[in-house]
């Protein structure tokens, strides 16, 4: 019977792997270590300890077919959420999930099971089903996962355009923690989608201006800063806009848009010289960023301003010259893409040592395209659409193997099928000779006759063959008719010879019931054995007469699972090529997306040079005249 | 070309900013919402894909237990550790009857997961029914990192059905060393 304790033990597991950040606090303050009663029990854990999900799945689900964890149920069956859930294997853990928790199950693991789905499900798009499981979850998580979940509703609001309700439950956060800060921040956007430009650009500068114990708060920092600082520039308050553009870090992912930003801030309040030092300093940087690229027009823009023509010709050529450079690199990028050989190579990088949710792809293969593809990876669409690409080769590879083990099976059943059709006769005609039942009648016969012995006492019946030959001996003496005189010397004679007897008889006499026993115990030995080898025998003329149903009971397995195996392997090697065509399009989409922006800055950076030629054109012209 | 037009490209990009989780981007804005249907008709193939496979698995993970080891000659041979302070396990190897017949090296995370709870399924074999012995050598490091080469030895009977014998790895508190054990799984 599962204990109490060993389900408390089990949620622990359970809980670490809903909270893998922690794991130590369920190892520490847990109640006991899980006492395994079952060895199929502790194999699964010994493949979930380190991770490999997929195979800790699979024993899960053989055992349980089996019958092998009968002292293990409830937790196995609540391990086996787990693992779905971190193999990413969502739906099916939500099944049973939604199966245990309507049980009586520890009320923290259920809030935190239904958050977790929560997350995973707005993650992959499953905005609905994430909406529900938030609706699930009572009053049972602890604080920091509650604020993570309160967040995450608000965020499902925005995602759905819902900004009033958003707005409301982010203006009510309560308490002066991280999140409170992150609740400003959406609290920011919601504002800003719906609109209020003006209530956002309040909030933004608030947060604008803490003091961040972190980088994640410093970088939401600087997210504030920058956006307030855009949203000034646009209404026209440039003055205003630089402070907190300023604020922003000058060594962070958005210092190359604060450093942008102050150019134009400047050059709004036409300070075209101060522009054109957060602007120069872009030159050096990436021409990846839309800021550095922009940059490239905005430094002969000043220049013009300054009236310092010929070097804002010279900095339009060589905007141009770099946007065309870039754009056909991002075409053989694109080319690189759609020949699929790039996922290719992800899958070859790739030692696919571990599987499941948690598992983020940190940097690109190398190669030209890494650099333009590796803010993809933190979308989420991605990101998700890499590891269903990466679990779909890992199933494939899966099914390869199986593929080839089970035409080893195959050709493994034929033999055995041989050898047994081989054997078969010989061993028929060996068992035939075996006369057990002639045994028996032999055996029970011996039994009566031993109780004959033993009702008349028989001492001589029991008696050694040697002992036999001695008392034959002796009678047979005794009766040597020259032993009948009546003379001293045969007198003397028959006295020896009774005295022999007496001596054999008495011996004869007092190892009888030891001798009786000690045959008893050998008949009896004798009957089990015969009793147990009627049985064997029942055994192989059953398996004899089973084996043909069993060899056709392997058959139907064997070659009923090969096509299994192998339509299954089409079929994700199918999902396989959609997946790829589906990550290409997003990669191939954000670069072409990167091309139209050159595209758009080529045409601005040809038109102002054309302007510029136009002018200096005009001044020669009228200086000639 | 106004600064307006230049402007506009980098402003919109700042401007269309994200909501915001800790060490996690949000579902992007303007996430074309038939790029996120296509992701999740994508997503539930690969699903059902994923049960399909994980059922075959198992199907096939039962037929090559039955095939190779049924279940009248099946003996299962378990490593265990309970706590592990006294040994640090590098290999197990077995002998049935006087012929080798495994030697496993494990790996740290192997090692880590017996630690934890795990148990690990050294060998299976297809034994007669009668009598038999087992000798299990484990090497690894044992008290003050030394080199700790011990051995145990049981002597079983086979009989009919499967047999799970567990080779234990436990620590003797009092002796601060390790004792190795195997016993039959009850």
């Amino acid at each position: 019977m599962v204990t109490a304790r060993a389900i408390v033990a089990c949620c622990c597991l359970v809980l670490a792997l809903l909270a893998p950040a922690a794991p130590a606090r369920a190892d520490k303050d847990g109640p006991a270590p899980i006492v395994v009663k079952e060895p199929h029990y502790g194999e699964i854990l010994f493949y979930f300890y380190q991770e490999d999900y997929f195979p800790a799945i699979v024993r899960v689900l053989a055992a349980q077919q089996q019958g092998q964890l009968s002292a293990h149920a409830a937790e196995a069956e609540l391990l086996k959420g787990g693992l779905y859930l971190s193999y990413g294997h969502h739906l099916e853990a939500a099944d049973v999930f939604e199966r245990l928790l309507a049980d009586n199950v520890n009320p923290e693991i259920r809030d935190r099971t239904w958050f977790f789905l929560a997350k995973i499900w707005r993650q992959r798009g499953y905005l609905d089903k994430a909406q529900r499981a938030l609706d699930n979850i009572g009053e049972d998580l602890p604080e920091d996962v509650e604020r993570e979940a309160r967040m995450l509703q608000a965020q499902l609001l925005i995602d759905g355009g819902d900004y009033d309700r958003a707005i409301a439950m982010l203006g009510d956060w309560k308490g002066r923690t991280e999140w409170s800060r992150y609740a400003q921040f959406n609290l920011g956007v919601a504002l800003v989608r719906s609109g209020r430009v003006d209530e956002a650009k309040k909030i933004l500068e608030e947060l604008g201006g803490i003091d961040p114990w972190n980088e994640e708060l410093t970088s939401l920092r600087d997210k504030a800063n920058l956006a307030l600082g855009y949203a000034l520039l646009q209404s026209g308050q440039p003055h205003a806009a630089k402070m907190p553009l300023q604020r922003v870090r000058l060594e962070g992912p958005f210092s190359n848009k604060a450093l942008l930003g102050v150019g134009w801030a400047d050059a709004e309040l036409d300070s075209y010289q101060r522009a054109l030092v957060p602007w120069m300093e872009l030159r050096g940087r990436d021409l990846l960023d839309p800021a550095v690229q922009e940059s490239m027009l905005a430094i002969p823009y000043a220049l013009a301003k300054l009236d310092s023509i010929s070097q804002a010709a010279d900095h339009y050529l060589n905007a141009v010259e770099a946007f065309y450079e870039e754009s056909g690199r991002i075409d053989r990028t694109i080319g690189h893409i759609e020949s699929g050989r790039f996922f290719d190579e992800f899958l070859t990088d790739d030692p696919l040592d571990s599987t499941g949710w948690y598992w983020r792809m940190q940097s690109l293969p190398e190669g030209p395209e890494a650099r333009y593809l590796f803010h993809l990876l933190a979308t989420h669409e991605f990101q998700e659409g890499l590891k269903n690409y990466r679990d779909l080769n890992y199933l494939w590879q899966n099914l390869d193997r199986w593929q080839q083990s089970v035409d080893v099976y195959a050709n493994m059943l034929e033999t055995r099928r041989l050898a047994f059709e081989e054997r078969l006769p010989r061993v028929q005609e060996t068992l035939a000779r075996a006369d057990i039942d002639g045994m028996v009648q032999r055996k029970l016969e011996f039994d009566a006759l031993l109780n004959d012995i033993e009702q008349s006492g028989d001492w001589l019946a029991l008696a050694t063959e040697r002992e036999f030959e001695l008392w034959g001996e002796i009678t047979g003496v005794e009766k040597t008719p020259a032993l009948a005189a009546d003379i001293p010397e045969a007198e003397e004679v028959r006295d020896k010879i009774r005295l022999l007897k007496g001596v054999l008889q008495w011996g004869l006499e007092k190892d009888f019931r030891e001798r009786l026993s000690r045959i008893r115990r050998d008949l009896l030995e004798t009957g089990e054995a015969l009793v147990e080898t009627q049985r064997a025998r029942r055994q192989v003329d059953d398996s004899m007469q089973r084996q043909p149903d069993t060899f056709r009971t392997f058959d139907d397995r064997v070659y009923g699972l090969e096509p299994r195996v192998e339509t299954l392997k089409m079929r994700v090697g199918d999902a396989m090529a959609e997946q790829r065509a589906f990550l290409q399009a997003i990669a191939v989409g954000e670069l072409q997306a990167q091309q139209r922006r050159l595209d758009t800055y080529t045409v601005q950076a040809r038109f102002a040079l054309a302007a510029i030629y136009d002018r200096a054109a005009t001044v020669t012209e009228a200086a000639v005249k | 070309m106004t600064r307006q037009l230049l402007m506009s490209v980098v402003a919109g990009l700042v401007l269309a900013f994200a909501a915001s989780l800790p060490a996690q981007e949000a579902v992007a804005p303007d996430a074309d919402a038939a790029s996120r249907d296509q992701f999740r008709q994508l997503d539930q193939d690969v699903q059902s894909l994923k049960k399909e496979v994980l059922d075959l698995n198992r199907d096939l993970f039962l037929l090559e237990e039955e095939l190779l080891f049924p279940a009248n000659s099946q003996v299962a041979f378990f490593v265990s550790m309970d706590v592990g302070e006294y040994f640090k396990l590098d290999s197990v190897s077995l002998k049935i009857d006087g012929k080798e017949v495994a030697n496993y090296l494990y790996t740290d995370r192997e090692a880590g997961s017996l630690l934890r709870g795990g148990v690990h399924r050294v060998h299976m074999a297809n034994l007669k029914t009668g009598g038999h012995e087992l000798v299990a050598i484990f090497t690894g490091q044992g008290p003050q990192s030394r080199e700790y080469r011990r051995g145990a030895t049981l002597n079983f009977s086979k009989g009919i059905g499967a047999k799970y014998l567990e080779l234990e790895i436990t620590d003797r508190v009092k002796k601060q060393q390790p004792e190795f054990v195997i016993k039959e799984w009850e």
